[in-house]
């Protein structure tokens, strides 16, 4: 049977999501995302400039990937709405990843407008993807509103650290019913392998795959990390130990 | 009369539709985001909204993000 996660009744092959954000060129953006093989890529939601419309990103994206808008740069839970409903009338998906973010030196996420935010769209319709910090508490309120995802960051927003927040990611993962995609920080295929490993049904990946001096091949890194953690994560990982057990046999020495 | 559209004034039409606006500014596209007065404009919907002297009109679009 073939491995997928479920997101609103939707089956996703690909445990790999990708932003578009900070690529040097839209070419750039397509081939990594193909690369990469996702099913869902995220984009945020701006005004056009007037003077200078430029291309829209959309004509570079492939068509078989689902666009996620974002509500990126909302403060309150009424920006966010906000943004959401605007992306929908336009056409976009009804699947929103939610960010409600005051702090623009971390960029970590304000709990309670996020789950106020959550509340609203689920009642208004919407499929609620929330970026969180990783708290176990609110995660299981998120889910009961309705949310159909929970995002938690493994470090801040571009870091490139790593999963820095392991141990609470861990009890989400554990007392999760609905997907846990783990968003942000992300630095290394590796780092994307451990979120796997661990059994987190998902990463969203952008900074590292777009700043990386290869970008495609950054991509298609981060793809096999990625199956490779779930793979790992299917397999059983052994446990721990204290001290050293040997591979080789200890008797009929030469 | 006159509209703002991303906070700009521009000249409009009495009766002119949001579809036709938007086309005549080269922005119409698959997705194209509108807010009117505050409140959304469905797609489907452009090219019946006629758009009022002093409407307040955002347009915008799905852009790079992560």
């Amino acid at each position: 049977m073939e491995d997928t996660f479920v997101v609103a009744g939707r089956e996703l092959r690909s445990r790999l999501l990708t932003g578009t954000g900070k690529y040097s060129s839209f070419d750039v953006m397509r081939e990594a995302v193909l690369a990469s093989g996702c099913e869902l890529v995220t984009v945020a939601v701006r005004r056009i400039d007037l003077d200078a419309p430029g291309e829209s990103i959309v004509d570079y994206l492939p068509d078989e990937v689902m666009l996620l808008p974002n509500t990126a740069g909302c403060a309150t839970a009424e920006e966010a709405v906000r943004v959401a409903r605007l992306a929908r009338a336009g056409g976009l998906p009804d699947w929103v990843k939610l960010e409600v973010i005051p702090d623009q030196r971390y960029l970590l996420p304000d709990p309670v407008e996020t789950l106020r935010a959550a509340s609203l769209l689920v009642e208004d319709g919407f499929t609620v993807l929330p970026y969180v910090l990783p708290d176990p508490v609110l995660a299981k309120k998120l889910e009961e509103v309705g949310c159909a995802a929970v995002m938690p960051l493994a470090a801040p927003i571009g870091s490139g650290r790593g999963l820095k927040l392991r141990h609470t990611i861990e009890i989400m993962v554990e007392q999760a019913e609905v997907p846990i995609v783990v968003d942000a920080g992300l630095g290394a295929p590796s780092h994307a392998a451990a979120c796997l490993e661990l059994g987190a049904d998902a990463v969203l990946v952008n900074t590292a795959i777009a700043k990386a001096a290869d970008p495609v091949e950054m991509a298609r890194a981060f793809r096999l990390a990625v199956e490779a953690g779930r793979a790992a994560r299917l397999a059983g990982l052994i446990e721990e130990l204290e001290t050293a057990s040997p591979s080789s046999p200890v008797t009929g020495l030469v | 009369m006159t509209v703002k559209v991303n906070g700009r004034s521009l000249e409009a039409t009495p009766g002119e539709t949001v579809e036709s606006l938007l086309s005549r500014l080269g922005l119409l596209a698959r997705y194209c985001l509108v807010e009117r007065n505050g409140e959304p404009v469905e797609r489907q919907a452009f090219a019946q909204v006629r758009i009022d002297d002093g409407d307040r009109l955002v347009v915008a679009r799905p852009t790079a993000g992560g």
